[in-house]
This record gives structure tokens, sequence and C-alpha cells, in this order.
């Protein structure tokens, strides 16, 4: 059993009556990828901090590894690992100290600290590091560690909330590999919040849109691509507003059945077909008058369906990341390592 | 994982930091011997005339003692902790939530009991003198340091309830009326009605004539349980607002 469930899990604050989770139902099963995906404030994080024994639910109920978060909270703490969005370490320790402590927290001997910390300041990057105070750290070292430190007790599921903002795009691939891999060589079920799209179509392999405290989608990243049953075209108009309604009335007679959005200064159409219906739709808005900077085509993205979803774009977006690569997590997280040590201190 | 174990180790981490920052600690020695010496420089020649006190220096020292064993700095550290995130990822492990506590305000205890030695220790070389002898002594440093642990806490509760540093200093600030409304400077015979009043009512008062008795007369059964008590008293309320403070934490 190293699953989440959730049922009805509510979070209202008391100061303002925030209902900042609303009501979510949630079943990840064990060995799973799961992606929290949302914007800022949307409720991913109050939800990991109550699946992970931080935060009392104010209605609902959570089980994480089998145990109840609120009746078996300190074997939620003994199944789970957890790193927050804000990477929190204490800059007088060193690495190792810091890892060792972790450990013998979570019951190791002194002996089974010291090898564990050791093995995971190898798996993250950080041996010749491992002795110099944190506070000297820079931010993707310091990332890094919060992952190994959340790690030292072999957890079977893994909370990690935005585990690569922040984080340069060589940073964030590594830190993409080694989820990948611990989520395939030891079976850990991992929860992820993110706000970016590409994380959560790359990594997981169940999306749940959280929007104002309420799931509003739920299913593999392609089945929510999938439901959106089109190509997407792009008619990129600018803020105009008389130009995006000129364009609108004389596109749907060609696209009448067709689901239209406005957002960002663009005219966005769920069409079958779509890179045939481009010519005519150019030729349409020639015709009234309106000249586009840019009409594209594509595939439906995870993007679309949160647009669709939402009404407008996650306005977050990391920078782009390099290819997958073939080196394994291990060699992809040593190299990330070099370029951090020189310049982002 | 038990309260114990999982207090040590946080104990020994706290007792490292505070050895890798020197030069807090060097303050907090040097400030209550600056206020010990200047006393009793200004009111030593008098003190007998005055007051009747005939060995001022060891009237004084430990009122040097308990103003070291009041600079406990684990509310400080446990905001910081709270402000970094770290003290989140304390509470994330099995480790019971007072130990997390615990191993800040046991620390501050070891601290204030080096603290409470190195100070009567250059209270012997100016002379106090020490009527308990060794073992008074070391009950001073022990007093000292369970005085530590249970004023230490004071600042944890309002560090925790309130997140904010400077609250968590607040508990030293309230140490000073305590103190001065103790027979600190002077014995409570000549004070004025009022200021008797308050000093009987102050538990500091007691502590300081617990630590007073072994320096200037010898083994007094009945101050150094007047003194136990008064720290069990100030403990009891201390580690009951910090037990509540840290409700509101998770």
């Amino acid at each position: 059993m190293g699953g989440i469930r959730a049922e009805g899990l509510t979070k209202v604050y008391r100061r303002g009556g925030v209902r900042a989770v609303d009501g979510i139902d949630l079943d990840v099963r064990e060995g799973q990828i799961f992606a929290f995906l949302g914007e800022n404030g949307s409720g991913k994080t109050t939800t990991v901090r109550m699946l992970t024994t931080l935060l009392r639910p104010t209605s609902g109920r959570a089980w994480v590894a089998g145990f109840d978060v609120v009746e078996r909270p300190g074997d939620v703490r003994r199944a789970a690992g957890v790193a927050l969005q804000e990477v929190g370490l204490d800059d007088l320790q060193t690495a190792r100290e810091l890892l060792e402590l972790q450990a013998r927290l979570f019951g190791l001997s002194r002996g089974e600290a010291r090898r564990r910390a050791g093995e995971l300041l190898a798996v993250v990057g950080l041996e010749a590091d491992a002795d110099r105070r944190l506070g000297t750290y820079s931010g993707g070292m310091r990332r890094r560690l919060d992952l190994a430190a959340a790690l030292v007790h072999r957890p079977r599921v893994l909370f990690l909330d935005e585990p690569t903002t922040g984080l340069d795009p060589g940073s964030r691939e590594s830190v993409w590999q080694y989820i990948r891999s611990i989520n395939r060589e030891e079976g850990v079920t991992v929860f992820l919040t993110t706000q970016y799209l590409e994380e959560a179509d790359r990594l997981a392999d169940e999306v749940a849109i959280i929007h104002r405290g309420r799931i509003v989608a739920q299913g593999s990243p392609e089945a929510l691509k999938s439901s959106i049953g089109a190509d997407v075209i792009a008619v990129e108009l600018g803020e105009d507003p008389s130009a995006i309604a000129l364009a609108v009335e004389a596109l749907t007679p060609l696209t009448a059945a067709a689901e239209k959005r406005v957002a960002d200064g663009h005219l966005y159409l769920y069409v079958r077909e779509g890179a045939r219906l481009v010519p005519r739709v150019v030729v349409e808005l020639e015709r009234v008058g309106v000249r586009p900077r840019a009409v594209t085509v594509a595939r439906p993205t995870l993007d679309d369906v949160f647009l669709r979803i939402t009404g407008h774009h996650l306005a977050v977006q990391p920078p782009s990341t390099a290819g997958d690569g073939a080196a394994g997590p291990r060699a992809n997280l040593r190299a990330a390592k070099s370029p951090e040590r020189e310049g982002d201190r | 994982m038990n309260t114990l174990r999982a207090t040590w180790l946080l104990t020994i981490r706290a007792l490292r930091e505070i050895v890798r920052q020197p030069v807090n600690e060097v303050g907090n020695l040097v400030i209550p011997l600056f206020f010990f010496a200047v006393t009793v420089g200004a009111v030593g020649r008098v003190a007998e005339r005055a007051f009747g006190v005939e060995n001022f220096t060891g009237f004084q020292m430990p009122v040097a003692v308990l103003n070291a064993a009041a600079s406990g700095t684990a509310g400080l550290a446990i905001t910081q902790d709270v402000v970094s995130g770290y003290f989140e990822k304390l509470l994330l492990t099995p480790a019971p939530r007072f130990a997390v506590v615990f191993g800040r305000v046991t620390a501050d205890s070891v601290k204030a009991a080096v603290l409470a030695a190195l100070i009567a220790g250059i209270g012997l070389l100016v002379g106090t003198g020490f009527a308990a002898g060794p073992l008074g002594f070391l009950l001073l440093v022990g007093m000292a340091g369970a005085f530590g642990f249970v004023f230490s806490a004071f600042g944890v509760a309002f560090g925790l309830r309130t997140g904010s540093p400077q609250a968590a200093q607040l508990s030293f600030l309230l140490f000073f009326p305590l103190l001065f409304l103790s027979p600190a400077f002077a014995p409570k015979e000549v004070f004025a009605p009022w200021l008797s009043f308050a000093a009987t009512i102050n538990p500091v008062t007691y502590v300081l004539e617990g630590m007073r008795s072994l320096v200037l007369e010898g083994w007094d059964g009945g101050a150094l349980l007047r003194a136990f008590g008064a720290i069990a008293g100030i403990g009891g309320f201390t580690l009951s607002l910090t037990a509540w403070a840290l409700r509101s934490r998770g």
C-alpha cells in the first residue's frame, strides 16, 4: 500500500474564511507519478500540506500509504518523504550533518545514517561539497540536497512541491531524471505539484488540474489532450478588441461547430483537420480586413486543456529545456553541478 | 523515535550551532560580567553601611549568573528555523514535536550552565568566596542550567506563536523587570513596601536567594527548596505556554 487517497478533502482557513481546497477526491495508485497542475494559489501546496500531516483538514479524509493522515500522522511521516516548495535547510550545518541528523530522526542507527548520507550525497552529486556549511550552497545545490533529505529513510511515497521552481534547465532536467529513476527502480509513488505544463506532461502518468481549490480535470496527459478531440488553430491578433470581435464574427460560419476561446491576444479555434482549414481562416480574415500577426496550427497541449477548462493560460512557463539526454540520472545530476558551483551562489 | 533520543540528537545540533557562532556567546558572558563589575564598583564600598551586606561581591555574583542564564537564544533560533523552513522539515520526521523544542531549550540549558561556571569561577578569583564549597558550586551551576531551561522556553513560546524573531527576544526583555523587582541590588528588608511585595511574589527572587545562599551562607535547605520550587513554577508556566504555541504549528 504505497498509494494516496483522499475523499472530500477540504481546507478552509479561519482567517478570511478562504476555502483553499474544496472537497477534492484523489486516488493515486502505488508506483505512479502523479502531477498536480495549477497556478499559484490554486490549492496545490495546501493539499500537499494536508497529505503530509503539516496541516489538519477542515473536513474530508485522506490516506497516505494506507495510513489516515489525521489519525496516524506518525506512520504517514515514516512512509512519506517530502520536499516542500521552500527548501528548508539549516545554513550552519553541513550537507553531511543535515542528512545524518535527518536519517537518525527517522530511526536509523549512527552507522546506517552515515552510510545512507554518503550514498545520497553521491547520488545528488554533492560529495565534494558535503562538508561545507549550507549557507554557501547555491539554489540548485540546496534543491538537490533537499531532495536527498526527503529520501533518506527510503520512503514509499514522495511528495515534491514544485520541485524544479527556480532551477536552470540543466538542473531541472537532472531532477526529472532522478524522479523517474527512483520511481522506476524503487517503485516509489511520486506526488508532485507543478505550475509547469512541460513538467507534468513529461513526467506524470496521471495529471490532475486544480483550479480554485477544485480538481477540474484528471487523466493521463495523453487522455487529457485527446479530450480536446481536435487540433488547435491559434490566430494571433494583438490586444485590439474590435479586431478580435471582427475575427470571431468572420470565422463563425467557417467553424460554426468549433469551440473558440480568446486569451492573451489570441483567438483559439478547436477544430478537426486544422491544417486543411488554415488557408480558409486566413482568407476570411483578409476579407473583413483583419491582418493576423500569425496563424499556427498544432496538436493540443496541456496548456490548451488548461485554457479550455479555466479560460486562461497557465501564467508561468519554465525556460525551455534541453533534450532528454542519454546518460543516466546520476551522471546528469553530477554534470549539472559544476556550472552552479561556479556561478550561482 | 522516543522523545529522549530525538531531544538528544537535536540538542547536539543546537550546541553545534552555538559553538559555530562564538561571537554571540562572548556578549552573553561579557555583559553580565560588565554589570557585575560596575555594580560592585559603584555600591560595593557603601553596601555594608547602607544595607548591611558584608560581601557585596558575593551578593552580586548570582545576579550575573542569572543574567547570563536568561540569555538563551532558543526562541530566536526556532523562529529562524521557522522562517527558513527547516522547522517544518523537522516536523515531517517521526520525532515527537516536543523534542524539536526540547533540543533547543536543552542546548540553552547547557549554555547557561557553562556561562554560570565561568562567571562563578571569575567570581571566586575576585573574592566572592563560596560558602557551600565545591558541591555548592556545582549546585549553583545546575540551578543556572535549570533556570536557563525553563526561561528559554518563554522565548520559544513567543517565537513559535508569532514566528517573529523580535517577539522571541521579548523574553530577555521580560527578564529585566523581573530582575529589578527582585532583591538583585539590595536586600528585600530595605525595600519600600510596594517593592517588597513585588519581590515576594516574583519567582526570580527565590532563585536568586537560593543561589546567594550557596555563595554567602552555605547549605540552607529552605532557600534551596524555594529556589527549585520557583524554577519548577516558572517551568510549569513557560512549558505550558510552549505546548500551546507548538499546537499552533501543527
